[in-house]
């Protein structure tokens, strides 16, 4: 009952702005987001009579798993176009001429595009299917209401689909990964407190005496996120008729509170959450207990409490007063430690299971996901003590980090998860071709490889001529230098990056023809929950 | 609940047990411990050395009592004098002698050339040549006098800038604010063109030849030959916004007013004449740019 009532209301609120944005709206675009939210509400509606009788008491005793496959569905469609539109503003990077020369198709406008589609598209709704999953087998027990995470998982597209849109439509508020106006963000303020719910109750009614580590992350995934959005997003609507709203905060200010957010968004999406699915889905593959229980506390708790420090490194030589400054990157630099606990307890969870990492190409992700996991945390602390980070920062170094965490961690954990979990919860035998699967691998692992190694490269290049002066103190080489020597090495991240997205693609059809194909014959039993 | 022994790694289990999942109770290596210890001390050390702990309005400054922003600012400082030294002469000695000297050319050109490509390449080309609508720096078609020292003045205050003692150089609009009836622009066009020797329409030329008489004269000339201070010789082929019909209409039609800015107090004086010499040592290399 209480479901419904929220639900009810939940869908007339949102239905609700979407119906005074189209009709108050004046500006194309913003009124085009109204009709969008109207025709997500339209189908939440639709979703909620369909199930609006349905209660835990007549309904079979099984896990909730519609959810998931549709949460997977849209973690590779998400992929796919903000892989695409990646690789289409890498070239533009290496022959600028491609941006077409209009407004909408220029990199400024879809480079959002692409870090919302692969980031909140792709991460986003991997994490929500995979914690629905995880969670609930973790705790025999199944997702607590019919109706709710569905919504969840519609509105939450809806939110990434007025983020992605946006962006080409002019309507951004300006803050890296937190672009989307007001009225995107009250959406996706509401369903993240409806996941929270929803994942706390279904926690709540485990059979098992204990949590499972991969729910600690989840739901600190879930919390800080809902924390981070709401702090960064507070700003005053101008009006019900424009999409424009103003920061509540201002200067200095504003910026750490944005980088504490960006940071965080790191640390807690794409860190935390991801680490979430390895802690259930590479014991599971590689068939294998947790090399150490105590070690997981270390980089839980090292992790939760040190990353929400460490977002000032962000702003190192800014107008950030230096003590916010030392702290950040202090606290940078202890985080290391818990960030390779948890490395180490992936990689020793392998021991005794090595050989699935030549026969399994999951296995073999997963496994290489931890690697790229390590070098990346290890590079972050790097690159936040001040005398690196001069170095580092503004070049782009900073790029390849970030894609040595996003291709080879996040994705390669996202892929191997993937690989094991489609043939579950479509209840098919396997994945259609292994060998389709190891060359999605391989490719992945050389665009990863020429990706990031072509960013250090520029990134260093880039920022030692920036301070080459010659011994009367001018500079060596101009800006215009630097663009120049960046020439070889845009072309080949571009190349890197199309390698990348074959990989992908070739993903993408494998997963397709998998849940094509035909069902479990064998009679195996399935899994069922305890209540 | 079944504590049980792993048989590969020789360790216990936790006991709990979580869809198959198992976790071993293998203790934390030392060395991790150690090493998180570490990075611990570390942290204190330099909270102690730098600024650090904030309390109230203020926070601590550190043992060592310096910011990074001092730091810098010192440095800046250092640069700027040893520039200073180096420019010196430039800003000293009579512009014709600079510019006749090899060896200033030789201690200044290769820095002259990264000042040129950071801040005037955008517009005038890493080659000097300019674009459409901005002009080529080798060519002899100069809008002002090809003088150094009136270059300088160009440089320093820029041209229809926001500075007070900018010059002007400013076409106006005849076609959009009304000045001149459409037909009237459209014969001055082709007089225009009679004028460069392209091929055009002798009647309206005719008749155009009355309007550029009454009109544009006072700047371009009777003959069309500019005036030196602005207004463009439109008889010598080149053309900064572009010569063929079109763009001579639109040019009188909505007017010009191309900005240079003003680089007084954003460049130094030795800077400034470091760009002017670098123009006089690039047309030396080859008067017509090749």
């Amino acid at each position: 009952m209480m479901e419904r009532l929220f639900l009810s209301a939940l869908v007339a609120l949102v239905g609700l702005l979407g119906v005074m944005i189209a009709g108050f709206g004046r500006e194309a675009g913003y009124v085009l987001h109204g009709w969008i939210i109207v025709g997500f509400s339209l189908v939440a509606l639709k979703r909620l009579l369909d199930t609006w009788s349905d209660t835990d008491e007549n309904t079979p005793l099984e896990y909730n798993d519609a959810v998931i496959r549709f949460g997977v569905l849209a973690t590779f469609v998400w992929g796919l176009i903000g892989f695409v539109v990646g690789a289409v503003v890498a070239w533009q990077l290496a022959i600028p001429s491609l941006n077409g020369d209009m407004s909408w198709s220029n990199f400024g406008r879809l480079r959002p595009v692409h870090t919302t589609g692969v980031v909140f598209g792709f991460g986003g709704n991997a994490l929500i299917a995979t914690s629905f999953y995880v969670v609930q087998r973790t705790s025999r027990a199944r997702l607590v209401g019919r109706t709710m995470p569905w919504l969840i998982v519609l509105y939450y597209n809806l939110f990434v689909t007025l983020a992605a849109t946006g962006y080409l439509l002019g309507i951004t508020q300006g803050r890296e990964y937190a672009e989307p106006e007001w009225y995107a963000d009250l959406i996706l303020l509401l369903i993240w407190v409806a996941y929270l719910v929803t994942f706390l109750l279904t926690l709540a009614r485990r059979a098992e005496p204990h949590i499972y580590v991969a729910n600690w992350y989840y739901l600190a995934f879930i919390v800080v996120i809902a924390m981070l959005h709401i702090v960064n997003n507070l700003a005053v609507p101008v009006s019900i008729a424009v999409p424009k709203s103003y920061s509540l905060f201002a200067g200095v200010q504003d910026a750490m509170t944005q980088w504490w957010y960006g940071h965080n968004a790191v640390g807690f999406l794409l860190t935390a959450g991801f680490l979430g699915m390895l802690y259930y889905f590479l014991p599971k593959a590689a068939g294998r207990p947790i090399y150490s229980y105590r070690m997981s506390i270390i980089g839980f708790w090292g992790i939760t409490f040190l990353y929400l420090w460490a977002g000032s490194h962000h702003l190192h030589y800014t107008a950030l007063p230096e003590w916010v400054q030392v702290l950040g990157m202090t606290m940078s630099v202890v985080l290391l430690v818990p960030s390779w606990a948890s490395v180490f307890n992936g990689i020793l969870t392998l021991n005794g299971a090595w050989d699935k990492v030549r026969t399994d190409p999951a296995v073999r992700f997963m496994m290489v996901a931890i690697l790229f996991y390590g070098l990346s945390t290890f590079e972050g602390s790097f690159m936040s003590i001040k005398p690196v980070n001069a170095l580092s920062h503004y070049t782009d170094w900073t790029v390849g980090h970030v894609h040595a965490g996003a291709l080879g961690w996040v994705a390669f954990i996202t892929f191997g998860s993937m690989y094991k979990l489609v043939p579950w919860i479509w209840k098919r035998e396997g994945i259609y071709s292994l060998r389709l699967e190891a060359l999605h691998f391989w490719l992945a692992l050389s665009g990863t490889l020429i990706y990031v190694g072509a960013m250090w490269n520029s990134g260093i290049t880039q920022s030692l001529m920036w301070q080459t002066y010659d011994d009367q103190g001018n500079f060596i080489y101009s800006f215009l230098d630097s663009v120049e020597a960046m020439k070889p090495y845009y072309w080949a991240r571009a190349i890197g990056g199309l390698l990348y997205l074959i990989g992908a693609c070739i993903g993408a059809y494998n997963i397709a023809m998998t849940i094509r194909g035909p069902r479990l014959t064998t009679g195996q039993a399935v899994a069922t929950p305890a209540e | 609940m079944q504590v049980e022994k792993d048989d590969i790694s020789g360790q216990q289990t936790t006991g709990h047990e979580w869809d198959g999942i198992k976790e071993l109770n293998t203790p934390v290596p030392k060395s991790v411990i150690w090493v998180y210890a570490l990075s611990i001390v570390f942290t204190l050390a330099v909270w102690l050395l730098y600024p650090s702990v904030p309390f109230g309005p203020d926070y601590f400054r550190g043992l060592i009592g310096t910011t990074s922003r001092e730091t810098i600012l010192e440095q800046v400082e250092t640069a700027q004098a040893t520039r200073a030294a180096f420019g010196q002469e430039l800003v000293d000695r009579d512009l014709y002698a600079l510019a006749a000297d090899a060896d200033v050319r030789a201690r200044h050109e290769a820095a002259a050339a990264v000042l040129f490509n950071d801040n005037c390449a955008a517009c005038h080309g890493t080659d000097l040549k300019g674009q459409m609508n901005f002009p080529n720096l080798l060519d002899d078609a100069w809008l002002f006098s090809d003088d150094p020292e009136q270059i300088e003045l160009i440089l320093r205050y820029g041209i229809n800038a926001a500075h007070d003692e900018t010059q002007y150089s400013i076409m106006p609009a005849f076609g959009h604010d009304g000045i001149l009836e459409r037909a009237a622009i459209r014969d001055a066009t082709e007089y225009v063109l009679f004028l460069s020797g392209a091929d055009h329409d002798r009647d309206a030329a005719a008749r155009g030849a009355e309007v550029y008489a009454s009109e544009c004269a006072d700047c371009h000339g009777e003959n069309g030959q500019g005036n030196g201070i602005g207004a463009p010789n439109l008889t010598d082929g080149f053309w900064l916004y572009g010569g063929d019909r079109d763009a001579i209409y639109d040019s009188l039609n909505k007017g010009r007013a191309g900005v240079m800015p003003f680089w007084e107090g954003r460049l130094s004086d030795a800077e400034i004449r470091k760009l002017v010499l670098y123009l006089q040592w690039s047309r030396a290399n080859g008067k017509d740019g090749d």
